[in-house]
């Protein structure tokens, strides 16, 4: 309850902060934070386009809103094992590509899951084999391999899989992709994310995982101290290997769901940084997989919600990444205060 | 040909190089930074903000803000780094977090910023401040030596500043009593502690100095490579720096070495593909290289490798 509270300190102090800078700016703060949830289909806007309405806003809420719970729940299981995964970009560009290098063969959805799942789990158990093996910092060795992918992934989709008009990939094939996007439902447009009933159960799935087996027993054990679980006996090199695949798993299932569902296409020549958001966002959950869906839920508004508010204010969009930074900078502190506490 | 590649490698590996020494001076310190990425950035905001306007005062012929932008790279990169120290050494942040948050906190206070002011002050809704490349100079008689001499042609008036600079650093952290006690924070702090030193103080100024040091390698890449500063600063060239440390073992002229070899690859790697004809995003492929250097060596090597032994642990007083 107490690492609640203090993410709950942390969103409010960086609303706070957030409001200040639009005020400062001569912005009214609490329209500007309307309609943030005006653009992420949580309350009526003024006006719509035709076919689309408040349903319609929610459920492209609910697809951008997928990966980023894959994408946190990938930092949140790395760091209970003691894991800084900060390749999450990476893993997610990889499996991202090499799902829709799949889907130019077999186009089927099922297959885009598990090739993605597959080669995310890859990246990961390289990772958390080269920290056991060879005693490679986890942080360090996914730095190296986030910039070798995104090199790597840049120059395949330059050399043979671009498309020349937007400088992106070329679009993933539509009985292949995670999103149903244009579904016509009574009137209306709708974005269906395939992926979201997937990532909640995959989230009560971990936290079972984690609080109900012998194996998330261990897994905390490790994390919070390896020596004192290899002296009770635990298999620490294994149980550090499952936890990295977990992860990269995880991460790969953000990137199908991201590249291969909420885009169609993959942008050559920058990582997605929806890999370090999630960061913020698995710290705001206090690491646990419940608490990622609702800091997922709450960081998709802002980002969701920025462009509308954008619009409707005549601000820059990047003020959503700046909150979104504010809140990581608090969340960061607070485990300090949560340590001050205990004491 | 070989000319270019020494010249282009060059002016790669040498801010790639000082802000590699930033990176050394904490770690040394015993704070991980991986926030050189965001410090650069930072550093190349604050300075071509102050170009920008200076340019507009003193008019584009005048070497002031050309200068001026350094000094204010400077001011800036270290500014933004005490924050990095705050949370570090007062609020006990775990370190790595700490470092991952101040490079997410630089890009969008830099990009929102770079925005705002544009939209402000120049009417104008750019992501970006142009600076042009800055001009180049050829060292007389020593630039006539064979093949050698194409280290003194062409060179940005900024190598020559990183390398006296980095005379000065290495001279500051081996052989004065500060560069003493800035490593042995790394390894001992406690013993530090009992000789009299503030172990905080002397990280707090460490981290200071590596923000410094990045501000001047930030400010160099947007004088050089991109000719602006933009968002597209954020390359991850902090994070090679930090390759380039680790592939050093945490001292200044292998640290050095490595920095050349990065460079010296790009460039090569480029060359090459512009002799054979090959498109150019077979540039890609070359970036490749120094990372999976970097990590093939610390799969063979890590067990000779030595970081600082209190790196990255949190110093507490009251801790036995």
């Amino acid at each position: 309850m107490k690492k609640f509270t203090l993410s709950c300190l942390a969103i409010i102090i960086s609303l706070i902060a957030g409001a200040l800078i639009l005020w400062l700016m001569g912005k009214d703060p609490v329209a500007a934070y309307m309609n943030l949830l005006q653009g992420s289909g949580l309350m009526q806007k003024v006006k719509y386009a035709g076919r689309q309405n408040m349903f319609t806003d929610f459920m492209s809420f609910i697809d951008a809103m997928t990966p980023m719970i894959f994408a946190s729940l990938s930092v949140a299981i790395a760091l209970r094992g003691g894991f800084f995964n900060i390749g999450v970009s990476g893993q997610m560009m990889i499996a991202g590509f090499t799902a829709h290098m799949l889907s130019l063969v077999v186009p089927s959805r099922i297959l885009v899951i598990v090739v993605g799942v597959i080669a995310g789990a890859l990246v990961g158990a390289l990772i958390g084999w080269m920290r056991y093996r060879f005693n490679v910092n986890e942080v360090v060795s996914s730095i190296m391999l986030n910039s070798t992918i995104m090199y790597l992934v840049t120059f395949c989709i330059n050399t043979f899989y671009v498309n020349p008009v937007s400088r992106q990939s070329k679009s993933i094939i539509e009985s292949a992709r995670l999103t149903i996007s244009g579904f016509r439902w009574e009137n209306l447009k709708l974005d269906i994310a395939l992926a979201f009933p997937l990532a909640i159960i995959t989230a009560m799935f971990l936290q079972w995982l984690i609080e109900r087996t012998t194996y998330g027993y261990e897994m905390k054990a490790v994390g919070l101290s390896p020596k004192a679980a290899y002296y009770a006996g635990m298999k620490v090199n294994r149980i550090s290997l499952i936890t990295m695949t977990i992860s990269g798993a995880l991460a790969g299932l953000a990137g199908v769901s991201y590249f291969c569902g909420y885009y169609a296409s993959i942008q050559p020549g920058t990582t997605p940084s929806m890999g370090f958001d999630a960061i913020a966002v698995s710290l705001l959950g206090g690491n646990n997989p419940i608490g990622c869906i609702f800091a997922s839920f709450l960081i998709t508004i802002i980002s969701k919600g920025s462009v509308y508010m954008s619009s409707r204010q005549n601000i820059e969009p990047e003020i959503a990444s700046l909150i979104t930074a504010f809140i990581l900078t608090f969340a960061a502190c607070s485990a300090f205060l949560s340590r001050k506490g205990r004491k | 040909m070989i000319d270019m590649i020494i010249i282009d490698g060059l002016s790669f590996a040498l801010p790639l190089f000082i802000m590699a020494v930033g990176g050394i001076y904490s770690e040394k310190s015993g704070i991980t930074n991986l926030a050189l990425e965001g410090f650069q950035g930072f550093g190349a905001f604050t300075g071509s903000v102050a170009v920008v306007y200076l340019t507009g005062i003193f008019g584009s012929t005048s070497n002031v803000p050309y200068y001026a932008g350094f000094i204010f790279a400077v001011i800036g990169g270290g500014l933004f780094a005490l924050i990095h120290a705050l949370l570090c050494i007062k609020f006990k942040a775990d370190q790595v977090i700490s470092g991952v948050v101040m490079n997410i906190l630089a890009m969008a206070m830099t990009s929102f910023m770079t925005k705002s002011i544009n939209a402000s002050f120049f009417g104008n809704s750019a992501n970006k401040f142009m600076l042009g490349a800055s001009a180049r100079i050829t060292v007389p008689y020593l630039s006539d030596i064979p093949l050698a001499g194409a280290i003194f042609r062409d060179i940005y008036p900024f190598e020559i500043l990183i390398v006296l600079l980095a005379v000065i650093m290495w001279y500051v952290l081996y052989k004065t009593k500060f560069g003493m006690r800035l490593r042995a924070c790394g390894d001992n702090p406690h013993s530090v502690d009992a000789a009299g030193v503030n172990v905080y103080a002397v990280r707090t100024m460490a981290v200071f100095i590596s923000g410094c040091l990045s501000g001047i390698a930030g400010m160099s890449f947007a004088y050089s490579i991109s000719a602006n500063f933009s968002p597209d600063i954020y390359l991850g060239y902090g994070y090679l720096s930090i390759a380039a440390l680790i592939f050093g073992n945490w001292s200044i002229l292998p640290s050095l070495a490595a920095c050349l070899i990065f460079g010296f690859a790009r460039s090569g790697g480029s060359a090459v593909i512009n002799e054979l004809g090959l498109p150019s995003s077979y540039n890609d492929l070359v970036r490749i290289l120094p990372y999976v250097l970097t990590m093939l060596l610390l799969v063979f090597f890590s067990r000779h490798n030595h970081s600082p032994r209190a790196l990255g642990h949190i110093y507490d007083k009251g801790q036995r």
